[in-house]
């Protein structure tokens, strides 16, 4: 492996900017860290150059361990977006800099320079000062300069975002050759997903300092497993639908169309998101020739001409309580965004206004088990103001769903007989903190929500996530719940394990595999990296113990029995609880 | 070759936001003649008016030549200091935040708005033996006030703002990617600052050499204080000249005026000549 990141943490003024990256870079690789500006991708590339040192973990350089060894000791070629070439200097001394530095004799120097610009493409440019350049030349030489003291990484910060569009793409051109030549293994930091599609072997998408997924292009978008990559890779229609055994369907009513997809979990029906690329949706006058499967009507609200595409907002019309997209565009309807090839277009054109039928091709269910939050209290003002609550807006809007909401007059009534109201859940049910927050979860879970989340008034964003399962049957649905939050957060993630005071010798290191397997499980199945904490005494006192260090935590509990619940946790949440709890419940599958 | 073409083609006359050539131009002409060339054109002409074996009897007596290496010795080793930790003083306003950072940069310029003779009074007052920093320095032998170090340490003070002001700015384009470049090249510290920031700010280092150098050499109000004024030893030569004032000789006053005049322009001359010329050596690689 030529570039070994693991459980880099990077933090500023304590918060993460870059949170427990662990990557592996292969030799001769071309890797591009995709993300928005702010999400840590430079930070990170800075940390693997040496100019920024990290609080937390490991970077190794082909097989060496770099972490505490200083930038120009680390042997790697680093271009930056402004080019930073030395501007006093010719372009020759630019890039004989580091043989310089190395004291190199004359000759070979001349005969490495002269290399390296006929690589770049700038022979005969050597006595030019970096003002009588082009940018795209300059930063031609800073790649030059780069590459000159035969660097085992080179890393690309942004490099061609100073540049305009045609030598965007000479210059893109030149650097998979100049790559692929030297065969030297090369990070290139991007916020363009085109950039990213045009480069790299493998691409890694960061957001608030995590890498969240890393794959192949055509992986990523065909397949990705998150909604930010879903999104920020290419533009996705985000659509609430329920799957079941036997297909997914997006319609709530009896309109019911099955659509089939790869590899969907058996199991009990329940509501999942669905990625729709603008691609997939098919257009036509009427139901009847469509090819794919309905999905909707509509109407033509937008329409811009783009070349080779055409880019249009459908408006759904009949159809629009039916079919629940995840992201509400605005309060006045549901959009779909839609594009359509020349041979699409000539076979049915289409104006602003135009009434329309909705077909689906293909869509891409996402694996994430939080697709969308409805807020439950007895009233309707306490629905209202529950809904308002800052955190779940900020993780509603973050994780691009919809806080939908429902009037449980069950939950007012402490004693009441929970179990004989009626309806389905859909995503995780959020309800406010009171004291008897334990019924009311018990409530819920026995009424058929996965996920319950508890939230006392104003409660801020979280730093720190805890985790706890009560038993193995509920660590992989905790697992999946845990790092489908924590993508949309700026926190850490801590599994919180609690061994009883006086173990037997085979508790012992049963409790201590079950956290490294945890941490492994984790890390492999949902690229969440988390730290590990062991806690010696009685589960509820030492989870209390631990919230009560500080204010800004959110517990996750996973459980797979509802009376667990009381029996294992009932000391933590006899009180108001005063931090968000997520509680997961997934019955144990029944093995047939 | 090609430049010089462009340069004779350019027209005289380019559009601007202030109106009328003519009239700026001819304001510019005007104001430098009566402020600056005419008063200098007196000086010399009073100055001709002696005969050549006065005027070199005025300017070369022993008192006159002990003027002279003080005033420009001292003024050359100020500006020399003040090149070091003027430096140094815009660096650390440039590259560090801290508290108070305000206020330190608004010290830097006290000197300029200090009436001199009030920062001279000022330093006499420290470095006396008696003073506060003097009396530390009277057991090791070293005096300062009334001697030819005190004369340094006041135009240090004078031409310190001069030199910080004009290094900011260059110092602050010296953006921190250049260096982190230098460093993942391999270049240690001493590399970096030799080879990118030094070259980077020299120029305008050199500019703040000249103008420091420049102060040190006009100033009168602080130095007379601090100087002790013994002829031959802490006699400065703008002090002689208002000691031949007093004495009603005009004309050795400015025999000694037109002496200062050649001198320093001599030396701001190649202070600029020598600037050009490291300009020049970079563009001249490129042709």
């Amino acid at each position: 492996m030529s570039i070994t990141l693991d459980q880099v943490t990077k933090r500023y003024q304590g918060v993460p900017v870059v949170n427990d990256v662990s990557v592996e870079i292969g030799d001769g690789e071309f890797f591009v860290l995709l993300g928005p500006s702010g999400s840590g991708k430079s930070t990170l590339l800075r940390a693997i150059a040496g100019l920024t040192g990290v609080e937390h973990g490991r970077i190794a350089l082909h097989g060496r361990d770099v972490t505490h060894v200083a930038a120009r000791e680390r042997g790697v070629g680093l271009v930056f977006q402004n080019y930073a070439l030395f501007r006093h200097m010719t372009v020759a001394d630019n890039i004989e800099f580091a043989l310089r530095v190395r004291r190199m004799k004359r000759a070979e120097r001349v005969s490495r320079r002269k290399e390296l610009l006929r690589l770049v493409a700038l022979e005969g440019m050597d006595e030019r000062l970096p003002a009588q350049l082009s940018g795209g030349q300059q930063q031609r030489v800073a790649v030059a300069r780069a590459l000159a003291h035969k660097p085992e990484v080179l890393l690309l910060d942004e490099p061609f975002g100073a540049l305009d569009a045609k030598i965007r793409e000479e210059l893109r051109r030149t650097i998979r050759q100049v790559q692929r030549e030297l065969g030297i293994t090369t990070v290139l930091v991007t916020h363009d997903q085109e950039e990213a599609f045009a480069l790299a072997d493998r691409i890694g998408v960061m957001n608030l300092g995590r890498l969240l997924e890393m794959g192949r292009p055509d992986e990523l978008y065909t397949r990705p497993a998150t909604r930010f990559v879903a999104t920020f890779l290419g533009a996705a229609n985000l659509l609430l639908a329920r799957q079941s055994k036997h297909g997914i369907q997006f319609a709530n009513g009896a309109a019911k169309r099955e659509h089939t997809v790869n590899g969907s979990p058996p199991g009990r029906e329940h509501e999942v998101v669905a990625v729709l690329r603008p691609e997939e949706v098919e257009l036509a006058s009427a139901r009847e020739s469509l090819n794919g499967s309905y999905l909707a009507a509509g109407t033509i609200e937008e329409m811009v001409f783009t070349g080779a595409l055409e880019r249009l907002r459908v408006r759904l019309t009949k159809g629009a309580e039916e079919v629940q997209l995840a992201r509400v565009n605005g309060d006045d309807g549901h959009y779909l965004e839609v594009t359509r090839t020349q041979p699409e277009q000539r076979a049915f054109q289409v104006r602003p206004g135009q009434n329309v039928f909705i077909g689906v091709r293909r869509v891409h269910v996402l694996p994430t088990p939080l697709s969308s939050f409805t807020a439950c209290a007895p009233s309707e003002s306490e629905v209202e103001h529950l809904s308002m609550q800052p955190l779940l807006v900020e993780l509603a809007s973050r994780m691009k769903t919809r806080v939908a909401a429902r009037i449980e007059p069950a939950l007012a009534d402490v004693n009441g007989d929970c179990a004989a109201q009626e309806g389905v859940f859909s995503g995780a049910a959020v309800i406010a903190a009171r004291p008897e927050s334990l019924k009311s979860i018990e409530c819920l879970l026995a009424r058929g929500a996965e996920e319950v989340f508890v939230l006392p008034p104003n409660a801020p964003s979280p730093q720190r996530v805890l985790i706890h399962w009560a038993d193995e049957d509920a660590r992989a649905a905790t697992l999946a719940v845990s790092a489908s939050l924590l993508r949309h957060l700026h926190a850490e993630a801590i599994y919180v394990d609690v061994q009883p005071q006086h173990a037997t010798d085979t508790q012992r290191p049963q409790g201590m595999r079950a956290l490294l397997d945890a941490r492994a499980e984790a890390q492999a199945v949902h690229g969440l990296e988390m730290r590990t904490e062991l806690r010696i005494g009685d589960v509820a006192s030492e989870l209390a113990r631990r919230l009560g260090e500080s204010t800004d935590q959110l517990l996750i509990l996973g459980v797979s029995e509802i009376k667990g619940l009381a029996q294992r946790f009932g000391e933590l949440l006899s009180a108001t609880p005063r931090w968000p709890l997520l509680v997961v419940y997934r019955e144990p599958e029944v093995q047939a | 070759m090609n430049a010089a073409v462009r340069d004779v083609a350019r027209p005289l006359r380019q559009p601007s936001v202030l109106p009328g050539f003519g009239l700026t131009f001819g304001f510019t002409t005007f104001f430098l003649s009566a402020v600056v060339l005419l008063p200098l054109a007196a000086l010399v002409l009073m100055a001709a008016r002696m005969s050549w074996h006065d005027f070199l009897h005025t300017i070369l007596e022993a008192r006159a030549l002990g003027s002279y290496r003080l005033s420009f010795g001292a003024s050359t080793l100020a500006a020399a200091i003040n090149l070091v930790f003027g430096f140094i003083i815009a660096w650390t306003l440039v590259r560090y935040e801290f508290p108070g950072k305000k206020i330190i940069d608004a010290l830097i310029d006290m000197p300029f708005a200090l009436p001199t003779a009030v920062s001279g009074i000022a330093l006499t007052t420290v470095f006396a033996q008696n003073g506060w920093i003097g009396q530390y320095l009277e057991p090791f032998g070293i005096k300062v006030a009334y001697t030819w170090i005190g004369v340094t340490v006041a135009l240090t003070l004078i031409g310190m703002p001069f030199m910080v002001r004009t290094v900011q700015p260059a110092l602050a384009e010296v953006q921190k990617d250049l260096e982190d470049a230098a460093e993942t090249l391999g270049a240690g510290r001493f590399h970096i600052f030799r080879r990118i920031i030094l070259p980077t700010v020299l120029p305008a280092m050199l500019t703040g050499f000249a103008l420091a150098f420049a102060r040190g050499v006009g100033e009168y109000g602080s130095v007379i204080f601090i100087a002790g004024n013994l002829p031959m030893k802490t006699e400065i030569t703008p002090l002689l000249i208002v000691i031949k004032l007093e004495e009603f000789d005009y004309k050795g006053a400015a025999a000694l005026g037109t002496v200062m005049l050649v001198i320093s322009f001599t030396m701001l001359l190649a202070i600029n000549l020598l600037q050009a010329w490291g300009r020049r050596r970079h563009v001249r690689t490129t042709r």
